[in-house]
């Protein structure tokens, strides 16, 4: 094995493990991304982190109902159209275009936003009749 | 927040599913093997498929057509491997769901920030008294829980099978992606 290859190996595991390597890249600007798939988990891993960090302060701010909702959409959407398109500037149509770029691990976030989001509410809640 | 934290537990706890899967079937060379030849074909196909043009001749279609038989079959094998896991998950959920259906059966697990959609109420509201409809049912907290942790759970772990191989059997469903430069 060649020790190009034998690097591709050690910075991205197989099915969506992303190593040390792949998150200092996902982190420098214009990195180069080799394996689509790569670049794909980290969109799918940055968007879970996203949607947690949005759930618990949703659930601490007053942002209820569909507005609430339809806000994290744009956010989770946007900073990560940002990310790829601005601070990573890959090629989109590489992908399959920017829909498929946006929709990368989207309901899962989403879901997963909802969860934080309800337990965010019932631990500030139980924070706050503590305190009273 | 005891019914909160039960539900989670309740959504782990039914992954011990997966656990099983572990020691059954993906601790096995065969399945191990099977999934790495469906791994590797379904890379190669999409491959091929993405420089294929219109004009490509007979040969390179036909060639083509072999390689979605041959990845079919192996995705055919994989999932016969799979199937001993599929019958023990079963067994597992159906006595796990049985024994929380049970459990939080009429319990408000927690309040929504928001009044779902009609069509989803059935669910978020399953088994509740009131009119309520921000008040939450076991049953959508768990397939939330599901949707998210364990899916995350599943692809943090590597059993989640790629996307090529979920592009390529999505296709024997339905009709594959290229299929129209093929007619």
């Amino acid at each position: 094995m060649t020790s190009i290859s034998k690097r591709k190996e050690e910075s991205h595991l197989v099915n969506g493990g992303v190593k040390q390597s792949t998150w200092s890249k996902a982190f420098s600007s214009n990195a180069v991304w080799e394996e689509k798939d790569e670049f794909l988990d980290v969109i799918y891993w940055l968007r879970q982190i996203i949607a947690i960090i949005l759930g618990v302060i949703w659930g601490v701010a007053p942002l209820k109902g569909f507005l609430g909702i339809a806000i994290f959409c744009i956010i989770n959407a946007g900073v990560l159209y940002v990310y790829f398109s601005s601070f990573q500037q890959i090629d989109e149509e590489e992908y399959g275009g920017t829909w498929e770029l946006t929709k990368e691990g989207f309901m899962t976030s989403f879901a997963l936003f909802l969860v934080g989001l309800v337990m965010s509410i019932k631990m500030y809640k139980l924070l706050k009749y503590n305190k009273n | 927040m005891q019914s909160l934290l039960d539900t989670v537990a309740a959504e782990i706890s039914s992954d011990s599913g997966k656990g099983i899967t572990w020691v059954l079937v993906y601790r096995t060379e065969k399945y191990k093997r099977l999934k790495a030849e469906v791994e590797k074909q379904s890379k190669k196909l999409e491959k091929k498929k993405e420089t294929i043009t219109e004009s490509a001749g007979r040969q390179q279609k036909k060639k083509i057509e072999r390689q979605e038989e041959k990845l079919k079959n192996n995705n055919r094998d994989l999932s016969m491997v799979r199937m001993k896991s599929m019958f023990a998950i079963g067994f597992c959920f159906t006595a796990l769901m049985g024994m929380f259906n049970s459990i939080f059966d009429g319990r408000v697990v927690a309040k929504l920030p928001f009044v779902p959609l009609s069509y989803i109420q059935g669910l978020s509201h399953r088994n509740l008294l009131g009119e309520d409809y921000t008040d939450c049912s076991f049953i959508f907290l768990y397939i939330l829980c599901t949707m998210s942790i364990r899916q995350n759970i599943q692809k943090m772990l590597g059993l989640a099978p790629s996307r090529a191989a979920t592009k390529q059997a999505g296709g024997f469903l339905g009709p594959p992606p290229q299929a129209a430069k093929f007619s």
